[in-house]
C-alpha cells in the first residue's frame, strides 16, 4: 500500500499545474529501498541499506519542459515545487522554438505489483551474509586465487503516478541479483571470472536457484585456467557467443542505436547520436536474417517490464529488426510523433524521483532461432566460444565496437578445446549482426540485462533486460588485448 | 522567470544543524562507535539540443547516512527524510543491520577529531544561481551557433551543497561545495566540435570562449582525410590527456598493489612515465575541485602521487593504510599533471611546431582491456584532425586506440603547461596538451 498522503500531494500539485494554464504535468511520487551486501576478500565489507522518498513534477508549458523535484514530502513542499517546475517550464518556453506535442494515450488507472515467491528484505542478513562468506570461501579454497568478492542485492520500489490527463497508476516493483568472482594470480599475471544471476523483477528464489556454492567451484577452478591460459593469436574467428555476453553486446550496438531521441540528436553532447537515422527505417539492412531483435516490456520477471512507464504509457512489445532489417525505435510520448507514430512506445524511464524521464532501451531480445548450441559448435573448423561479460567500448553513433569477454574457449574442428585469454574482437555493427549465420532454439535462451545504463545529463541509470540465446558469428576480427612492449 | 524563484529555496542542512543533527544520531545509538556523514543538495541543469531546450531541471536531494558498530560488526543504513522519525528509524535499522551482520576484520573506529585543510570548495555565485542563469548561458550559446547556422547541444548546471560527517570519536567537519558545468557539442551536417569547462564559480565557465572553441572544431571538421589505422605521432588536447590519466589515476589502489593484481604491482620508486611529469594533488588550487575533507573524514593532503617520472604514491584504504603503519593517508581529490622544464605556452604553440601529426580533441568510451599491463581502449571524438607543417590542414576520421598509459607516456616529446580539462567520464584535472610519439591508432570508424 502506497502512503495514504501521496494522493493529497498529487491533488495539490496537479491543482496547481492546471492552474497555471500549462498543457500538461503529472507528478511521481517514489519510496525505494536499496539493500546491498558486500562481500570482498573472504568477509563481510558492508551491509547497507539506503531508503531513498521523494517526488518529482513535470509541468509542459506552451510546449516548453519544466521539471522539479525535492526529498522534502510535505504539504508545503509539494505546491513549492509545482510552482517552481512551472516557472521553470515558463522559462523554457520563452526559448522554444518548436513547440512540444505529446503522442496521444489512452487513460489509465491501475495498479502493477511484481510477483515474486520470497521477499528479499524478509530473509534473515545473517543468512544472506553466511551464503556470500561460504562462496568466497569456496572460491579461495583452490590455490591461486588471491582475491575474492561476493554481493547481493535488492530493491523495492513503490511508487504513484498521477498525471493531468486523468492516469492513476500506482506501483510495487522488486527486483534481484546476486554476483561473486576470484581472481587468480600466475607467472606475474592475473586474471578474474565472476559468476552472474541476472538482474530480474522476482523474489529471493532468484538466488536460491543459483546455488551459488556449486558455481563457485567451477568459476575458482575457471580463473586458474583462464591465467594459465595461452594468450590468443590474431586473425579472423568464428564466434560463439553465449547469452550473457551477447546481452551486452545487443545492448551497445542495437539497445542504443534504436533509441530514438538519440537518433533526432537529444544525446549528442554526450550519450550520442545514432547511425540508426529516421530515413534507414523499414529498408536499412542492419543483420543477416537470423537477427530478429524484439522489445518486449511485457514479459514478467524482466527488467522493464513494469506495467507502465514514466509517461503513463502501457508497456509494450514490438519489433526493432525483423528479417534483418530496421523497423522499429524506442519511443516516448514526446519524440514518438517526430516520426510520424501516432503512440508512444512506452520506453520513457527516469532512475529516480529527483530525474526527468528519458528514452530508454526497452527489453530487447534476441528471437531464438532453431539450433541447438553442440550444432553451432559443430560447423566451426576455427572459433572461439565466449561467456560473460569484459572490456567493451563503442562510438558515439554506434558503428565501430569492441569487446572482451569473461571466460574464453578455442573451438577447434568442432569442438571446443581449451581455454585462451586477453580475446577482444571487433567489428561495424552492421557487418557484425550481418555475420551472424545461427541462433540456438528458445531451451538456451537466458534473460540478462543491466541496472546500470548510463544516459542523460545529470547521468541516469537505465533499466532493461536483453533475452538471447547462443549464437554464431562468421569471420570476426580478434585482436590480443595486450599492449605490445 | 525571475531569481526569486531561485532563491526561495529552504536553505540546505548548516553546519549548526548537522552538528545537532549528528549529536543526536550519536546520543541515540547504542553501537561502540557511530560515524554519519550528511549530503544535502540543490542543483539543477537546463539542458539543449537541435538549438532547443529538451530539459530543464531544477532538484533538491538530502541524504543522511549512519553507519553503527558494535565491536567489529557495523551496519550502514541512509534515509532522504530527515524529519525526527525517520532518523530515528535509521539509527536503529543501522544498529540492526550491526547486531547481525559477521565480524569485519578489517574494521576500524571511525577517525578521531582532525584538522582539515579550508581549499575553495564554494562560491557565493554559483550557490546563487538558478534556473535564469543557467538559461542565460544556454541562450548564449545556442545564439552563437544559431548565428552560424550550426547546431547546438551541451548543457549548463550548477549546484550547491553542503557535506558533513561526525563521528562518536568527536570527529566532526561540515563544508559547502558549489559545483558549475558547461559543455557544448556543435554540429555542422556530419561534422561535430566540442567543448566543456567546469568550476566552482559559475563566473568562470568562459561560455563564449568554449562556443567558440567548438564552433571553430565544428567548421573545421566539415571536410574528413580518411586515413587508415596506424601508429601515428598526436598532440593530445588536456580532455584527451585527462582520459587517459584518469585510468592511471585509478589503477594506483594500494591494496590491488599488494596482492599482485594492479599494472604497477612491484613498480613503486620506479620510474613509469616520462622523467619530465610530476602529478600532485593541489585540494588549494582554486582551479580544481579540492576538498576540505573525505567521505570517511579524513582530511585531504598537498601530496606528490608521481614524482619526476617515478611512482611516489600509491591510493590506500584505512584498512591498508593501518596494517602498513602510515600516519597519514595521502588523497588524489584535486590532481594537477606537470612537467619540469620547458613547456611550450599554447596548444597553438605545440601546432605550430609540429610537422605531422594527429590532433584530438578528446577520447570517448575510455575502458580497460588488460588490467595487467593497463592497456586502454576508446575512440577520438568530436574533433579530430591532421597536422602538418604547423598548421590544421583537415579534419581525419575518427580512430579506436589501442594504448596502455604506462606506455604513451614514456613517448612524451613537448607539453604545454598545465590546463583546465574536464570530460564526461573524468572530474575536473589540470593537465598539459601533449605531443607523443607512435600513438597506435587500431581502427577505423565510419565517420
Amino acid at each position: 500500500m502506497l502512503p495514504p498522503k501521496w494522493d493529497e500531494f498529487a491533488d495539490l500539485a496537479l491543482k496547481r499545474i492546471v492552474a497555471s494554464g500549462a498543457e500538461y504535468g503529472d507528478i511521481r511520487l517514489l519510496d525505494s529501498i536499496t539493500q546491498t551486501i558486500t562481500g570482498a576478500d573472504r568477509r563481510i565489507a558492508s551491509i547497507r541499506e539506503q531508503q531513498d522518498r521523494g517526488f518529482g513534477i513535470r509541468v509542459l508549458y506552451h510546449g516548453a519542459w519544466g521539471f522539479a523535484a525535492s526529498s522534502v514530502l510535505s504539504v508545503e513542499e509539494v505546491p513549492r515545487i509545482a510552482e517552481r517546475a512551472i516557472e521553470i517550464a515558463k522559462g523554457s518556453a520563452s526559448l522554444a522554438m518548436n513547440k512540444i506535442i505529446l503522442a496521444d494515450e489512452p487513460v489509465h488507472r491501475d495498479r502493477f505489483v511484481t510477483s515474486y515467491q520470497l521477499d528479499p528484505f524478509s530473509i534473515p542478513l545473517e543468512h544472506k551474509a553466511s551464503l556470500l562468506l561460504q562462496t568466497m570461501e569456496s572460491l579461495h579454497r583452490q590455490s591461486g586465487i588471491v582475491r575474492s568478492h561476493a554481493s547481493l542485492w535488492a530493491r523495492r520500489d513503490c511508487k504513484l503516478f498521477v498525471s493531468t490527463e486523468g492516469s492513476h497508476l500506482e506501483f510495487d516493483l522488486l527486483a534481484v541479483n546476486g554476483d561473486f568472482g576470484a581472481t587468480a594470480v600466475h607467472d606475474g599475471r592475473f586474471a578474474s571470472r565472476n559468476f552472474n544471476t541476472p538482474h530480474l523483477r522476482t523474489g529471493y528464489e532468484l538466488i536460491e536457484q543459483a546455488d551459488f556454492p556449486a558455481e563457485a567451484t567451477r568459476i575458482a577452478s575457471q580463473a586458474i585456467e583462464k591465467v594459465r591460459a595461452p594468450a590468443i593469436k590474431p586473425g579472423l574467428f568464428d564466434l560463439v557467443l553465449d547469452p550473457e555476453h551477447l546481452s551486452l553486446t545487443m545492448h551497445e550496438s542495437c539497445g542504443h542505436p534504436s533509441e530514438l531521441d538519440r537518433a533526432l540528436g537529444y544525446e549528442a553532447n554526450y550519450a550520442g547520436t545514432s547511425f540508426l537515422t529516421p530515413e534507414k527505417q523499414g529498408t536499412y539492412r542492419y543483420g543477416s536474417p537470423h537477427v530478429n531483435f524484439v522489445a518486449d516490456n511485457c514479459e514478467p520477471e524482466t527488467l522493464a517490464a513494469t506495467g507502465y512507464d514514466d509517461d503513463g504509457v502501457a508497456c509494450q512489445r514490438w519489433d526493432i529488426i525483423r528479417d534483418g532489417l530496421f523497423v522499429g525505435y524506442c519511443t516516448n510520448r514526446e519524440v514518438a510523433p517526430k516520426i510520424g507514430d501516432s503512440r508512444s512506445r512506452g520506453s520513457n524511464r527516469a532512475d529516480s524521483w529527483g530525474s526527468v524521464p528519458i528514452v530508454r532501451i526497452a527489453n530487447i531480445g534476441l528471437e531464438p532461432g532453431n539450433a541447438t548450441l553442440d550444432g553451432l559448435f559443430a560447423d566451426v573448423k576455427k572459433g572461439i566460444y565466449i561467456e560473460g561479460h569484459g572490456s567493451y567500448s563503442i562510438d558515439q553513433r554506434r558503428y565501430n565496437f569492441q569487446f572482451g569477454g569473461d571466460a574464453f574457449w578455442l573451438i577447434e574442428n568442432g569442438q571446443r578445446t581449451h581455454m585462451v585469454r586477453d580475446v577482444i574482437y571487433h567489428g561495424i555493427t552492421p557487418e557484425f549482426w550481418g555475420s551472424c549465420d545461427g541462433v540456438a532454439d528458445p531451451s538456451h535462451r537466458k534473460r540478462y540485462g543491466f541496472i546500470t545504463c548510463g544516459k542523460g545529463q545529470p547521468g541516469q541509470s537505465g533499466w532493461m533486460s536483453h533475452p538471447a540465446s547462443h549464437a554464431r558469428f562468421r569471420n570476426i576480427h580478434v585482436i590480443k588485448g595486450q599492449t605490445g612492449s | 522567470m525571475s531569481e526569486k524563484i531561485s532563491k526561495s529555496w529552504p536553505k540546505l542542512t548548516s553546519r549548526e544543524e548537522f552538528r545537532f543533527l549528528s549529536d543526536l544520531v550519536v546520543k541515540r545509538s547504542t553501537g561502540d562507535h557511530t560515524f554519519i556523514s550528511l549530503q544535502d543538495q540543490h542543483g539543477g541543469t537546463t539542458r539543449f539540443a537541435n538549438n532547443q531546450i529538451i530539459q530543464n531541471v531544477d532538484a533538491r536531494r538530502g541524504a543522511l547516512h549512519v553507519t553503527v558498530a558494535f565491536g567489529a560488526r557495523h551496519g550502514t543504513a541512509a534515509t532522504t527524510d530527515f524529519t525526527a522519525g525517520a532518523v530515528q528509524e535509521t539509527v536503529t535499522r543501522a544498529m540492526q543491520i550491526a547486531r547481525l551482520s559477521p565480524e569485519d576484520p578489517e574494521f576500524l573506529p571511525p577517525p578521531e577529531p582532525q584538522h582539515y585543510l579550508a581549499p575553495p570548495t564554494s562560491r557565493a555565485e554559483t550557490a546563487a544561481a538558478g534556473p535564469p542563469r543557467r538559461l542565460e548561458y544556454a541562450n548564449e550559446a545556442i545564439g552563437h551557433c544559431r548565428m552560424e547556422n550550426l547546431g547546438a547541444a551541451g548543457l549548463v548546471s550548477s549546484a550547491v551543497a553542503t557535506v558533513g560527517i561526525a563521528a562518536s570519536t568527536g570527529l566532526f567537519a561540515h563544508e559547502e561545495r558549489t559545483d558549475a558545468r558547461f559543455s557544448l557539442t556543435v554540429q555542422a551536417g556530419d561534422a561535430t566540435g566540442w567543448s566543456a569547462s567546469a568550476h566552482r564559480s559559475i563566473d568562470h565557465l568562459k561560455v563564449q570562449d568554449r562556443t567558440l572553441t567548438a564552433i571553430n572544431k565544428a567548421t573545421r571538421s566539415h571536410i574528413v582525410r580518411k586515413l587508415p589505422p596506424g601508429r601515428y605521432p598526436v598532440i593530445l588536447e588536456p580532455a584527451a590527456v585527462a582520459g587517459l590519466w584518469s585510468q592511471l589515476i585509478q589503477a594506483l589502489d594500494a591494496k590491488a598493489y599488494e596482492t599482485g593484481t594492479s599494472a604497477l604491482s612491484g613498480r613503486l620508486g620506479q620510474r613509469i612515465v616520462d622523467q619530465r611529469l610530476t602529478l600532485r594533488n593541489r585540494p588549494m588550487h582554486d582551479d580544481l575541485f579540492g576538498l576540505g575533507f573525505t567521505s570517511e573524514g579524513l582530511p585531504t593532503t598537498e601530496s606528490d602521487w608521481i614524482t619526476e617520472g617515478v611512482l611516489s604514491q600509491l591510493a590506500y584504504d584505512r584498512f591498508t593504510a593501518h596494517r602498513r603503519g602510515l600516519g597519514t593517508i595521502p588523497t588524489c581529490d584535486a590532481p594537477c599533471l606537470s612537467g619540469t622544464g620547458a613547456a611550450l605556452p599554447t596548444l597553438q604553440d605545440l601546432i605550430t611546431r609540429t610537422e605531422h601529426a594527429i590532433l584530438v580533441t578528446n577520447f570517448w568510451y575510455i575502458r580497460t582491456v588488460n588490467p595487467t599491463d593497463l592497456t586502454l581502449t576508446g575512440m577520438t571524438r568530436d574533433g579530430t584532425f591532421l597536422v602538418e607543417n604547423g598548421e590544421i590542414v583537415s579534419a581525419v576520421n575518427n580512430f579506436r586506440f589501442h594504448e596502455s598509459p604506462l606506455q604513451v607516456f614514456n613517448r612524451l616529446e613537448t607539453y604545454t603547461g598545465p590546463t583546465d580539462a574536464v570530460t564526461s567520464e573524468t572530474g575536473k584535472v589540470l593537465v598539459p596538451a601533449m605531443k607523443l610519439r607512435d600513438f597506435h591508432f587500431s581502427s577505423v570508424t565510419r565517420f
